[in-house]
């Protein structure tokens, strides 16, 4: 009988296992693709060897902003209140501008009540990584339609959706956005190589990811309806594989060419990486390339836009090299001859 | 009475009964016109004269064109409020003219623009008729609607003997360094002063006389004060939205900070114009959570905009600091007017059980000592911490002798900053009351030192989510027994006490600068000396309440409509000390008038047979 071998514990750049990047147990819906983002977020960190605890993961309200738990559990986090997560983020960012801000967030979140925080962040040129969970529909509340969902799109139970949605990566680059990409919570190859890019971009990087609902794009009927989900939640979580609720394939689609992915109720979606000859420093080419999708009813994928060079808000500050917060009590308070002299002044 | 024009001159003028350095001024101008610098310059030179005196702004929502009093009073005994009565009036707008005219009581001054194509057609008061616009025009065509402003202010320098030097220096004041602008409107004003000289025989009896000036005076407005105290806390990040009457606290901070807060050629500060006031109360909340000093400064709709994220503060215990300069609600209500609307919002600000600190300051002096003390309070309690304000005492100018210096080091409250430092906490965890007075200790992010997420949701001792029963209501019962430790840390009330201890009220915030009238007025109509305590915190000091029980009748005095304050003990203090609180609470808008509130005193001690 052979010894099993001992498997030697992989280690990054700077020697932390990838433990070190994992958080706590996901209470999402088995299968959400949520959970796929979570473990890219921990393989980018990871690969791309920053220290945990240099970190800052932020969110908002909703299923995508509790994922933050889920995930780099060294670090600190803020899971803050619906939509303003982008002001919370930009309030830290400029006192301690040497962490890494992730940010995450939904549909609901950053396209209805958080639209104008996150105008305002992508306008600021915060450095953070910004990524959006996008299923078109708000999960925690059971179902509703957000602001992303596509013209037509039908849930099982309710009216089809005839309301216009908001395309947010048109709209970051209209705003002139440093880094807009889109992508899918199946392409991990794919969103890994975009979130890796994210983490070394200084200024605000918007990450758009479909993320399908595997809930509230089912029938009632389905047993992968909620109250299938809610019923039937305690042997979910104990049982390793549930059929239906298996995570989507593994999608990289080639550069150039798309594929149809077939969805939990039955319907497709068409994914289309955009072309290497795509000129990332072209704002209209980008836009010529989401509004052809949206045309051809596809959605594209990969690194739209890309401004390496566009001042960060703390550029924009022109702070001291020393994060503020480290300052010490003798410089943030003025002497009291600086005080003599407020006064003098004052005096005329 | 009506003077003659081209009259007897002033000179050699026959003596009457002189009113010497006791009444008020009213200028009714339009705004946009220039009209301040010129009210600012009387007030400038009556103050460097010695006079005791105040100015009050009265001014519209609107950048030009309407209607704008000034109101200076001049009191020998140190009364600020605007007086009951006007004695002279300005008139050089003619939107008001009729409304300003008719409310004058009979032997009013006026001074009118002749110039305004306007009738004067009263006959019962002291009338100089000046051709403003016209001097104004003799002198510079261009500029004339502006300097016409000075022209008044010559002639009243005139006609109640103000010291020419003294005015031309606060001209010089007022147009710092500017040569042209000090010739130009240094000659308007001598202008002025010739006319009145020139054209009337003096027949009112308003004059000043000179004091003896206590050196090293000046004004400031509550706003710049607070500003000042603020960097002087150490304010590390500013964020803000523009709002009357609070703007000028934020551009306050923002004028002096590149001159007291510059290291080493770079800023050690950031200063953000948020989108809104939610953005603004997310970004304090940000800097406070990094481990910084982050303040806010707005008005009652922003405070309202801001209830979300003050829970989440609270619940999160996150250190912020957050001014309201109280306007007149609700709604938008009057934007530049003044009241005491918000206190009740700031006390219990956001939904479910909240209990925050607030501090409410009465002088300019402690607009600068509470601005920095306020980050001490929201760093120690790790919560957001209110700053109370109003327009009254935020916008307009008061004259103060100096700032103190801070007396104790910045406190940073209950952080951890060391692995030596954590493991020597028995059981740490973010929100465990490990030291029995309710304040948990806190670590920072980026220092790898036992990370939390950080959340609005319940949440156990160790931060993490919880939604059991026990660990809510424990968490709750410990953030109440961390407020209430505060309030004897909280800055004590400050009383003027009598020996009777017989009527004592108890106020707090802009009053302060009405009260001593009010209590004058209430000694001359009852015969008694009434003993006051101004609350200067919320929750409130243990020192306010035996205040009340050492007094047979207490009227608790507010500028606002639902007694808010009143309702606030009435919540708080036990049954015995009830019967004997009395509200007396009114709000029209304008800054307190003595008489107005000592009536309706008057009034509440009259029904309780006090």
């Amino acid at each position: 009988m052979s010894e099993k071998p001992v498997k030697a514990i992989k280690l990054n750049v700077i020697n932390e296992p990838k433990d070190s990047y994992t958080g706590g147990k996901s209470s999402l819906c088995p299968g959400c693709g949520h959970d796929q983002i979570s473990s890219v977020i921990v393989n980018s960190a990871w690969e791309n060897g920053l220290e945990p605890h240099r970190i800052a993961k932020m969110s908002g309200i909703g299923c995508s902003s509790k994922t933050p738990a889920y995930y780099l559990g060294q670090s600190h986090g803020f899971n803050t209140v619906h939509g303003r997560m982008p002001s919370v983020t930009t309030g830290a960012n400029v006192v301690n501008k040497d962490l890494t801000y992730l940010g995450v967030s939904g549909d609901g979140d950053s396209a209805s009540i958080g639209i104008g925080q996150l105008i305002h962040a992508i306008r600021r040129n915060v450095n953070m990584v910004y990524i959006i969970e996008n299923n078109g529909v708000y999960g925690l509340t059971k179902g509703q339609y957000s602001a992303t969902a596509d013209v037509g799109s039908k849930k099982k139970k309710g009216a089809t959706n005839e309301t216009q949605p908001i395309d947010l990566c048109a709209m970051a680059i209209n705003l002139g956005c440093s880094f807009v990409a889109r992508s899918f919570s199946g392409s991990k190859k794919q969103l890994t190589a975009i979130i890796k890019a994210a983490m070394s971009h200084k200024g605000f990087a918007l990450i758009d990811v479909i993320s399908p609902c595997v809930t509230f794009n089912n029938n009632d009927e389905s047993l992968r309806s909620y109250g299938y989900v809610k019923d039937n939640q305690a042997e979910l979580h104990s049982v390793g594989y549930i059929p239906h609720f298996s995570p989507l394939e593994q999608v990289e689609v080639p550069a150039g060419s798309f594929r149809d992915i077939t969805l939990h109720d039955g319907s497709t979606m068409r994914l289309e990486t955009i072309s290497e000859d795509h000129d990332i420093s072209d704002a209209v080419a980008a836009l010529g390339a989401l509004h052809q999708a949206d045309a051809d009813k596809k959605h594209v994928m990969g690194l739209l836009y890309f401004d390496g060079e566009k001042p960060a808000l703390e550029d924009d500050l022109e702070l001291h090299d020393t994060p503020i917060v480290e300052m010490g009590d003798d410089i943030l308070r003025p002497s009291a001859a600086k005080l003599d002299d407020v006064i003098a002044q004052l005096r005329g | 009475m009506v003077i003659p024009r081209r009259g007897p001159s002033l000179r050699g003028k026959p003596e009457m009964d002189k009113v010497v350095n006791d009444f008020t001024i009213n200028i009714a101008t339009a705004n946009g016109t220039g009209s301040q610098s010129a009210n600012l310059i009387l007030l400038q030179t009556l103050f460097d004269m010695g006079i005791p005196v105040s100015g009050k702004n009265l001014f519209p929502s609107n950048i030009s064109g309407l209607p704008t009093w000034y109101i200076v009073r001049l009191s020998d005994l140190g009364y600020q409020a605007p007086g009951d009565r006007t004695h002279i009036q300005v008139l050089v707008n003619p939107a008001t003219w009729d409304e300003d005219l008719a409310g004058l009581e009979p032997g009013t001054v006026v001074i009118w623009n002749t110039d305004s194509k306007m009738e004067m057609n009263r006959e019962d008061i002291i009338s100089y008729p000046v051709p403003m616009t016209k001097i104004a025009r003799g002198l510079n065509p261009k500029l004339a609607r502006m300097i016409a402003n000075v022209v008044y202010v010559g002639v009243i320098a005139e006609l109640i003997g103000m010291d020419q030097q003294v005015l031309e220096e606060a001209i010089s004041k007022q147009f710092g360094g500017k040569a042209k602008a000090i010739e130009l409107n240094s000659e308007a004003a001598r202008l002025g002063r010739s006319y009145c000289a020139e054209n009337f025989t003096k027949s009112d009896p308003y004059t000043v006389e000179a004091r003896e000036r206590k050196e090293g005076g000046f004004f400031v407005e509550g706003n710049e004060a607070v500003a000042l105290g603020s960097i002087f806390g150490g304010v590390q990040m500013l964020s803000w939205y523009p709002i009357t009457p609070s703007s000028s606290l934020a551009e306050g901070i923002i004028a002096w900070l590149p001159e007291l807060r510059t290291h080493e050629g770079k800023a050690t500060y950031a200063v953000l114009q948020a989108e809104d006031e939610l953005a603004a109360a997310g970004m304090v909340i940000g800097a406070g959570w990094a481990g910084a000093r982050g303040i806010t400064a707005t008005s009652g709709p922003g405070i309202s905009l801001m209830q979300e994220f003050i829970g989440l503060a609270y619940f999160a215990e996150v250190p912020s600091v957050f001014w309201d300069v109280n306007r007149v609600g609700p709604s938008t209500g009057l934007p530049t007017r003044t009241q005491q609307g918000d206190l009740a919002m700031l006390y219990e600000g956001s939904h479910g059980d909240t209990q925050h600190i607030v501090f409410i300051p009465g002088t300019v002096e402690e607009c600068f000592e509470f601005g920095w003390r306020v980050f001490d309070a929201s760093e120690r309690y790790q919560t957001p911490v209110f700053g109370f304000s109003d327009l009254d005492l935020g916008m307009n100018r008061w004259a103060s002798h100096g700032f103190e210096y801070p007396d104790v080091p910045m406190d940073r409250g209950k952080v951890v900053l060391t692995k030596e430092q954590l493991d020597s906490i028995e059981n740490y965890g973010r929100y465990r009351d490990v030291d029995g007075d309710g304040i948990p200790y806190r670590t920072l992010p980026g220092s790898g030192l036992d990370p939390i997420l950080y959340r609005g949701t319940g949440h156990d001792e160790d931060g993490a989510y919880s939604e059991k029963p026990d660990v809510y209501y424990k968490l709750m019962q410990r953030l109440k027994r961390k407020i209430d430790g505060a309030r004897d840390k909280l800055p004590a009330p400050v009383m003027r006490e009598e020996e009777e201890q017989d009527i004592g009220i108890v106020f707090y915030g802009s009053m302060e600068n009405t009260i001593e009238e009010i209590d004058d007025i209430l000694e001359g109509m009852t015969g008694k000396k009434v003993s006051t305590c101004r609350v200067r915190a919320l929750p409130l000091h243990s020192e306010v309440q035996a205040f009340i029980e050492r007094h047979n009748t207490v009227i608790i005095l507010e500028i606002n409509r639902d007694a808010q304050m009143n309702g606030i003990m009435r919540k708080e203090y036990p049954n015995h000390l009830l019967n004997k609180m009395h509200s007396v609470a009114y709000s029209d808008g304008m800054p307190p008038r003595a008489r107005l509130y000592a009536e309706r005193i008057m009034e509440v001690l009259k029904e309780v047979g006090a």
